[in-house]
């Protein structure tokens, strides 16, 4: 039974071949595990007429952890990533994300590139073609209007991809290369807030590896999703938090978060708690600065309230956690 | 659609196929190949009845385009039993009701199978999260729990 | 070689833990379902799906469609003009609409194509051209003055009111020291069976002959169904059940997937496999309706029931189905699982422009249940009683007959409650838990098959054939739908231990119309009661053969042979007979023989004459008591199930393995229901149509189930059995909020207890605590 709509599967042995691909077709697509891709395609969402398979370019499945740092190639499994011992000793935050996704059927294949170039998802953008169709198509495919705020002219497709969140508030950078050559952005830089276009890639550009700078002396790292099943479920909110204690109280705090906004986002104004002592006050102002930050919609089939008020609660969770566990 | 001539091994057994470039895995074993044993259960990714051992690792037929699979050894459920008799973890299955309307089974198994592969002697947490995406809706995963841990400790 | 060595197992098959006789099929992928048979070259048949959820049909073009290559067959509504329905008296669905839409998702048209991208091509050009009508999705709008009637035979959108007093109610309530009434909404739940919906047909055109495969519970509801709306004789049909992938009743009806498989192929002239997709599969529905329940006890100090009232509202969906009988289970089962002195019941099933609701495991029971065994938990606080007081105080003593007249003649519902409080250490832990952390219980009970049949043709209510031949083998041939609960396997459990012969020797072949004697289905938990008898009283009628056989051969009385399946030996000798000797014997002159048994319930279960009186009538009533351990995560509204204790009273557990199997997927079902499974509609459009938003437990947070099985044997059960597949899954949910309630004190009004359900209730009690901190200084200087 033919599934998926007719394209052509294009194998290159080079990333300078998957790029000259990628950019002679406007409309292809590139497909690294396919977990997200193909699902979407079953979907009738796209129909790419050439699919460029990122799984024979060198060096994508590169995976080095040292004192100096990280690098994690795009093509890196989610498995091996979570089962990685130097990722999780340096990185425990990026080791419990990457396990924390879908289910081992998955993670065998998905990778890290795909996964943080995950699609945004909404209630009314996952569903067949016959449904779609029916409710007149949405904002992020086929439509002009976005169903979830239907008086904007924005798309809240939510980012759900657990992988940024770790990564950013561990401070990676990511590798692009595109057919103008090679760039570093911050992880975060990668992200816009619009569900429509969340990834800022230029056509044809490509995410090659992850850069992870050596932690800060002493920061320990967590993360946290929330959702209503123990598997499988994207995350409805999910939390990364970056922590170093010092003599003076908390010497470093980064914050990251997924799930409630069309992109995965570095919480801002953490710099003001350096100094302090993780005490109720302060958990209180984390959650209140993470209530106030996220902006969960409608794109989910659970309340956009309790994703708020969860992401609020896990936070302020995890910083208390890992301040007892670097006392 | 362009077909391809797709060479793996399927079972153990050479294979060549012509097939499309967006043919699933799952459509090449089930509607090419007769291997029925990998089951359909939800529009992509969902369930793990399609869960299928590639180079080792547990995989979705269903999410998986058979012309990456060249070369590739791919293990359904039908490569388990040997001589007509079941695998050690089949049997557990069977003898302790870890199968009920039984659709699930060939990819719970598969699951299973690519775990114990990997820890002969995982614990019930790690039974778990290894079969958290196969989904069954008969028999409350108890005896499945059972007839992996059964497997796992030779009760054969 | 020492011929003892080779002797048989013992023959004693009953109480066994038998793996299923299918078992091996099942775990080696052998076993072949609907979708695995269709043959190479088999075309695609395909449905379109209205896009609305209340129109007219104004059209339905198909010219574009019909004209494109590799298209073989269009069919619409005009294709069929009949209705159909499982209940006689309620027919009003047709396999593909005409003149109206009522759902999103009904299907309009169908195609039959060679491949799979031509037939959705095809769909692609079907124009519906349709104007809509106003739709209501709940059962408020639907009932509401002005609203436009789905169907034009019924005003107000009622389907069905049910109005039902048994004995004197407000003296009961007048009697009670506490009175309480309390409302509660559930949402509507799916069966979501791991298989998705498929059929195969074939269309013989020389012999003008039909032959589906499908995944049905009900082979024989299907057969008829398939000949009324292709006005075919019964005879030039043929329905085959393969292995079924669950059911939980979505497939105790004819579904029109299935006879829209069998319109294209009589059009196509071919073989016609239909596949549904999982959101097709969801769109079917046939699910646990929306319910709102408003239910009303009156207690005794002691505990005792004085008086019971309940008004039930469901929101039924589009179409009849079995809506009428699911309205009429919630009342019934009100009763037969405490003594209840007086009962007033007011049932309201309302139509609505959803996918048709149905039967699911449980049926018309579990939402009615949880009320009523919540407001038992909350009123036994009330009256300083523990809750497993207030059930004692109402325990059934066999035989009884309830108000409403149905008949109880076993119940081993105290010794479930013994058993569960034991193993729980309910006595020690209770109340002593650190806060977040409860402990709830709850009971709950079901039919062992409805008393009265569906479809009232006066034959038996079940029929078992059994054919010996040369080989000494026995052919057990059921009509019985096995669909993974080990029916086969406990019907050759059944026929092996009245022959005292090893399972080996029988071989089960089911579910082929041309073959095998009509069964009514797997539906009400009624195999294993109906047809478990029939197949002992098959199983008699050969031994009675074979023992005449042999007697004949040893040249004494049928009465001096003493039956030992392998052998047998005339009493008070050592004159033996091998089974193969007997065997020969039998068949001299006789050749194949071919037994039957039959059953049917006795006539004192069949309830009483008012209207409605069949349905919750039984021949025998399962019991179950359950004791949940939660923990409550106060900030983030989750609830964790840490251990579930459950005893089931099965009567007798035939196959004690498949019992605990059926009892725990019940348990774990009930669970599903409770903490996170429910459908959802936007503007009529099923959001949850797929297995990441239909949120199925998976196996990670799933607890471990402590089940304990009871045996109350009943007269009328085969060996004293009775069902085991759905009794216990009531009980789970109310056992799920009375623990929540004991964690942290907080009672839902409504189901699923999702985290955004529970945070909201937690945040709403912390909001309005403040609000009476605030107001009391008021409060007191207004005194």
């Amino acid at each position: 039974m033919e599934r998926l709509p007719a394209f052509e599967l294009k194998r290159p042995a080079s990333l300078a071949q998957a790029i000259e691909w990628l950019a002679a077709t406007p409309e292809a697509r590139a497909i690294a595990g396919g977990t997200d891709l193909v699902p979407n395609l079953r979907d009738g969402i796209g129909a790419p007429p050439v699919l460029v398979d990122l799984s024979r370019v060198p060096g994508f499945d590169v995976l080095e952890v040292r004192t100096a740092g990280a690098r994690i190639g795009a093509g890196v499994t989610l498995a091996r990533l979570a089962s990685d011992a130097g990722v999780a000793a340096a990185l425990p935050a990026v080791s419990a994300a990457a396990a924390s996704i879908a289910g081992p059927g998955h993670r065998s294949v998905a990778t890290v590139g795909g996964n943080l170039c995950v699609d945004t998802r909404c209630v009314y953008y996952n569903q067949s073609e016959w449904w779609r169709k029916s409710n007149g198509y949405c904002l992020k495919h086929r439509g002009d209007t976005c169903h979830v705020a239907p008086t904007g002219t924005r798309c809240h497709a939510a980012y759900q991809g657990d992988l940024a969140p770790a990564l950013i508030a561990c401070g990676a950078s990511v590798e692009l290369a595109g057919t103008r050559g090679t760039r570093t952005i911050a992880l975060e830089d990668l992200y816009r807030d619009d569900g429509r276009a969340h990834l800022a890639l230029e056509p044809g550009e490509l995410v090659v590896a992850v850069v992870v700078p050596a932690q800060p002396r002493g920061a320990v790292s967590a993360y946290r999703k929330a959702r209503a099943r123990g598997a499988i479920d994207f995350p409805l909110a999910g939390v990364a938090v970056r922590l170093a204690i010092g003599a003076g109280g908390i010497a470093a705090i980064d914050v990251a978060l997924t799930g409630t906004n069309s992109r995965p986002f570095r919480l801002a104004g953490t710099d003001a708690w350096v100094g302090r002592a993780v005490d109720d006050a302060l958990l209180a102002e984390i959650g209140k600065a993470v209530q106030k930050q996220v902006s969960p919609m409608r794109t989910t089939v659970t309340q956009s309230n309790w994703r708020r008020q969860v992401a609020s609660v896990e936070a302020q969770r995890l910083v208390r956690e890992l301040a007892k566990a670097s006392a | 659609m362009a077909k391809r001539v797709l060479s793996l091994v399927i079972n153990g057994r050479l294979r060549e196929e012509a097939v499309g470039d967006s043919t699933l895995l799952l459509d090449l074993l089930r509607e090419q190949l007769g291997l029925t044993g990998t089951k359909r259960g939800c529009d992509g990714g969902e369930c793990g009845a399609c869960t299928v051992i590639v180079d080792g690792k547990p995989q979705l037929a269903c999410l998986t385009l058979a012309a990456r699979c060249e070369g590739a050894h791919v293990e359904t459920v039908e490569a388990l039993a040997s001589g007509g008799r079941m695998s050690a973890l089949q049997a557990a299955f069977h003898e302790k009701l870890g199968t009920q309307c039984g659709f699930c089974t060939p990819g719970m198994i598969m699951a299973a199978e690519a775990l114990l592969r990997e820890n002969p002697a995982p614990d019930e947490a790690t039974i778990r999260e290894a079969l958290g995406g196969n989904l069954c809706r008969c028999t409350g995963y108890v005896k499945i729990i059972e007839a992996v841990q059964a497997a796992a400790g030779g009760a054969r | 070689m020492n011929p003892e060595a080779k002797r048989p197992p013992p023959a004693k098959s009953v109480g066994v833990r038998q793996p299923l006789v299918d078992g091996v099929e099942k775990v080696t992928g052998a076993a072949r379902y609907t979708a695995d048979l269709a043959p190479r070259g088999a075309l695609v048949g395909a449905i379109l799906r209205s896009p609305v959820a209340h129109a007219r049909i104004r059209g339905v073009d198909t010219s574009r469609a019909r004209a494109m290559p590799g298209v073989r067959a269009v069919v619409t509504g005009e294709d069929c003009a009949i209705a159909y329905g499982v209940i006689p008296i309620a027919q009003n669905e047709y396999p593909l609409a005409r003149d109206r839409v009522r759902y999103c998702g009904e299907p309009v048209a169908a195609v039959a194509a060679d491949d799979a991208a031509t037939a959705q091509a095809a769909l692609a050009a079907i124009e519906l051209d349709l104007e809509p009508l106003p739709a209501y999705f709940d059962a408020k709008s639907a009932r509401a003055e002005g609203a436009v009637p789905l169907h034009e035979s019924k005003p107000g959108n009622l389907e069905r009111a049910v109005e039902q007093t048994f004995g004197d109610v407000d003296g009961g309530f007048a009697k009670a020291d506490l009175v309480r009434e309390h409302a509660f909404h559930y949402a509507e739940v799916n069966h979501a069976m791991m298989e998705p919906n498929a059929a195969v047909a074939h269309w013989d055109a020389e012999r003008g002959r039909l032959t589906l495969h499908s995944v049905t519970q009900v082979p024989y509801y299907v057969h008829l169904a398939l000949a009324r709306c292709l006005q075919l004789d019964e005879s030039a049909i043929r329905v085959v059940k393969p292995f079924v992938g669950g059911g939980f009743g979505h497939r105790t009806e004819t579904l029109n997937f299935e006879i829209v498989a069998g319109l294209l192929a009589r059009a196509a002239g071919g073989t016609v496999r239909l596949e549904l997709s999982r959101e097709e599969t969801f769109l079917t529905h046939r699910g646990r309706p929306e319910t709102d329940v408003r239910l009303k006890i009156g207690l005794t100090k002691a505990g005792a029931i004085t008086a019971v009232e309940a008004e039930v509202v469901q929101r039924g969906g589009a179409y009849a189905g079995y809506g009428l009988v699911t309205i009429l289970y919630a009342g019934a089962l009100l009763h037969a699982i405490y003594r209840v002195p007086a009962s007033r019941y007011h049932g309201f099933r309302v139509y609505s422009n959803t996918p048709p609701n149905g039967a699911m495991r449980g049926h018309g029971s579990v939402d009615v249940r949880h009320a009523f065994e919540t407001m038992l938990d909350t009123m036994a606080g009330e009256l300083g009683l523990d809750p497993f007081a207030v059930r004692r105080a109402n325990l059934i003593d066999a035989p009884h007959r309830t108000i409403n007249d149905l008949q109880v003649n076993s119940c081993g519902l105290g010794e479930c409650l013994d058993i569960v409080e034991r193993r729980s250490g309910w006595s020690d832990r209770r109340g002593k838990l650190p806060r977040g952390r409860g402990l709830g219980m709850a009971c709950s009970h079901y039919v062992s098959g409805s008393a009265k049949p569906v479809h009232w043709t006066g034959e038996p209510h079940a029929v078992i054939n059994l054919k010996l031949d040369f080989d000494g083998g026995i052919t057990v041939l059921t009509g019985a739908s096995d669909i993974g609960q080990g029916s086969s396997t406990l019907i050759s459990q059944a026929v092996a231990e009245v022959l005292h012969l090893p399972m080996s020797r029988l071989t089960v072949f089911a579910n082929d119309s041309v073959v095998t004697p009509k069964d009514n289905g797997s539906y009400s938990s009624r195999v294993s009661f109906m047809v478990g008898n029939a197949a002992i009283r098959a199983a008699d009628e050969m031994k009675r053969v074979l023992v005449a056989a042999a007697a004949r051969r040893l040249e004494v009385s049928p009465d001096d042979i003493e039956w030992d399946g392998e052998r047998c030996r005339v009493v008070g000798t050592d004159r033996e007979l091998g089974y193969r000797d007997v065997v020969t014997e039998a068949l001299r002159d006789a050749g194949t023989i071919t037994v039957k048994g039959t059953w049917s319930t006795p006539p004192e279960t069949q309830g009483g004459s008012f209207r409605g009186a069949a349905v919750g009538t039984s021949a025998g009533f399962s019991y179950a008591a359950e004791v949940v351990e939660v923990e409550v995560d106060e900030d983030t509204g989750m609830v964790r199930v840490l251990q579930v204790w459950v005893a089931h009273d099965c009567g007798r557990a035939i196959n004690p393995l498949a019992v605990e199997g059926q009892v725990q997927g019940s348990v774990w079902m009930g669970m599903g229901q409770a903490l996170c499974e429910e459908t959802q509609y936007l503007d009529g459009l099923h959001v949850r149509a797929n297995l990441l938003d239909y949120r199925m437990p998976t196996i990670v947070e799933s607890p471990p189930i402590d089940t304990s099985i009871v045996e109350a044997p009943d007269p009328n059960g085969p060996f004293g059995a009775k069902e085991a597949g759905e009794g216990s899954l009531s009980a789970f949910l109310p056992a799920l909020t009375n623990a929540i309630a004991d964690a942290i004190g907080l009672r839902l009004d409504e189901l699923p207890a999702s985290p955004d359900r529970v945070l909201e209730a937690i945040v709403a009690r912390r909001r309005a605590e403040r609000v009476r901190r605030a107001a009391k200084p008021a409060v007191q200087e207004a005194d």
